[in-house]
């Protein structure tokens, strides 16, 4: 790994203003605004649906804003030029082609910001796929995937991360590994943001916590404060989604079905 | 630009895919090689015959091959998701479909003008002095048809390029680029006269000799073009340019 320690840019920020996305009568991401700085893990949490993913998408300039702003280091990212060396992103592990080395694939990505075929056998180590780097990723176990998918994410040694239920499909090996992961990325002062529904996991791992439900900010936080005012993070992600989710069984949360059939 | 275009290439190169369709357009040698025996037997019995060139015979072999290469180079991205790796790490998608565009033009035009220059080469050598109908010629009159079908190769792949952007389905790529192929130009000429002719004319098979200037077949019926060869040229890199287009505007205008 790099060491960022003394290269630390305190322009490694996520900052959303107002985010706004539709997608015909939905409101995926309603009025976002927040921020993400440097030097610990954030996690970020919310009900299937809630916006997570679509806000990440966002923050990539791979889907428009309906209106408001996404910045990484303050710019949108589609002005960056050589954005895999500023900013990473684990979005979905089975974004690959199957018939593709697990190096092939990244050297693919590396070459597009002209990193060097080195940094490629380094990240690959670092996440230990080294001695599959020649195999097809098509036969790839979930864990493995994500395992690439985060190798893709650093390639570029970045100063902003985004991972997106990176811990899914790994064993309780890699679970560990993901946490060791990111808290070392984090103290090297890069700005993690991390989405889960692991709260146990996310309560080692995370230091802030940003909570969206229907695609609103619900609470942003530290894992102390909430920890403090709930029995744990888990209890504490439940209180304040309870109105919230929006696919799942409606009977241990009564408002969340009254809302829906009132709507 | 340089390592989107090296980027690009590693992407073609490191499919199976690609290694298909090359060789599914290559076994127009093979095929010529067949052929060219068949109808040099044939003179044999009946001391000449008007067979048509095995490069043109097959030409649709390769021009299909290879339009498919085109489409998959921008479906396989959608299909498995890689297209959001690929805009992230490109985020300017100008950028990324030029690319795309250079490295699928670049080779199908070199698999393609590979292709039918060894099928003209293999055909005549077995040919020999027999006159067969396709050997009578000097190879310079017959080298701008040559160049002539090699471009509408290319130009079929962008097409596929520019419509897989646009459809993000590799079925629904790859039965337009054969409907502009084969089925359109069937249809037109029913148009009532002389639309016909004329759209026939524009027409990407018959784009390709008339690009060369020389007399063809369309509709069973020989017949010298209506389009002067600069305009048939025209005709046809407007097919590529307004497919890529149409890829980019799609690509750039929606989600990824």
């Amino acid at each position: 790994m790099w060491n960022r320690l003394e290269a630390t840019n305190l322009m490694d920020v996520i900052e959303l203003n107002e985010l706004t996305k539709r997608y015909g009568d939905t409101l995926a991401v309603d009025r976002l605004s927040f921020r993400v700085e440097p030097g610990h893990v954030t996690g970020f949490l919310g009900p299937n649906g809630a916006g997570k993913s679509t806000t990440m998408r966002l923050l990539l300039g791979l889907d428009r804003p309906t209106s408001g702003t996404a910045h990484v280091n303050g710019r949108p990212y589609t002005s960056l030029t050589k954005p895999m060396r500023e900013v990473g992103a684990l979005l979905d592990a089975n974004a690959l082609h199957p018939g593709r080395s697990a190096y092939n694939h990244l050297l693919c990505l590396a070459r597009t910001n002209d990193l060097p075929s080195q940094r490629v056998a380094e990240v690959l180590e670092l996440v230990g796929l080294a001695g599959v780097a020649r195999k097809r990723a098509g036969g790839f176990s979930l864990g493995m995937k994500q395992r690439l998918g985060i190798a893709a994410a650093l390639l570029g040694d970045p100063g902003v991360l985004m991972f997106d239920e990176p811990v899914n499909g790994l064993d309780p090996d890699g679970v560990r590994w993901i946490r060791g992961l990111m808290r070392t990325l984090a103290a090297e002062g890069r700005t993690i943001l991390l989405s889960s529904h692991l709260m146990s996991e996310m309560a080692l791992t995370a230091d802030r916590i940003v909570i969206l439900g229907r695609g609103r900010l619900i609470t942003e936080s530290s894992v102390a404060e909430l920890t403090s005012r709930f029995a744990s993070l888990e209890e504490a992600y439940l209180s304040l989604t309870a109105g919230d989710v929006e696919y799942g069984s409606a009977a241990p949360s009564a408002p969340a079905f009254d809302d829906r059939i009132t709507r | 630009m340089r390592g989107v275009l090296a980027s690009e290439w590693l992407k073609l190169r490191t499919v199976s895919s690609t290694g298909y369709a090359i060789g599914a357009a290559t076994a127009m040698i093979a095929l010529g090689a067949v052929w060219s025996f068949y109808v040099g037997g044939l003179a044999d019995e009946r001391g000449s015959v008007r067979a048509a060139a095995p490069e043109a015979g097959f030409l649709p072999l390769v021009q299909v091959s290879l339009a498919v290469l085109g489409v998959l180079a921008a479906t396989s991205e959608h299909a498995t998701g890689t297209i959001r790796l690929s805009l992230s790490a490109v985020p300017k998608r100008g950028v990324l479909i030029l690319a795309k565009t250079g490295v699928v033009a670049a080779l199908t035009l070199a698999v393609s003008l590979g292709a039918i220059l060894t099928t003209y080469a293999v055909s005549r050598v077995i040919a020999g002095d027999r006159s067969l109908g396709f050997n009578g010629t000097a190879f310079a009159n017959d080298l701008p048809g040559l160049l002539a079908s090699a471009l509408s190769v290319a130009v079929l792949a962008l097409v596929g390029l520019g419509l897989g952007f646009a459809t993000r389905s590799t079925a629904a790529g790859i039965v337009s680029v054969v409907s502009l192929l084969f089925v359109l130009p069937g249809v037109v000429r029913y148009l009532p006269s002389p639309w016909g002719q004329r759209v026939s004319s524009f027409m990407i098979p018959d784009l390709v000799p008339q690009m060369a200037g020389v007399r063809f077949r369309s509709g069973g019926a020989w017949q010298d073009g209506m389009l002067p060869p600069w305009i048939a040229l025209l005709a046809m890199l407007a097919y590529a340019a307004v497919a890529v287009g149409v890829g980019y505007w799609s690509l750039k205008r929606r989600d990824a």
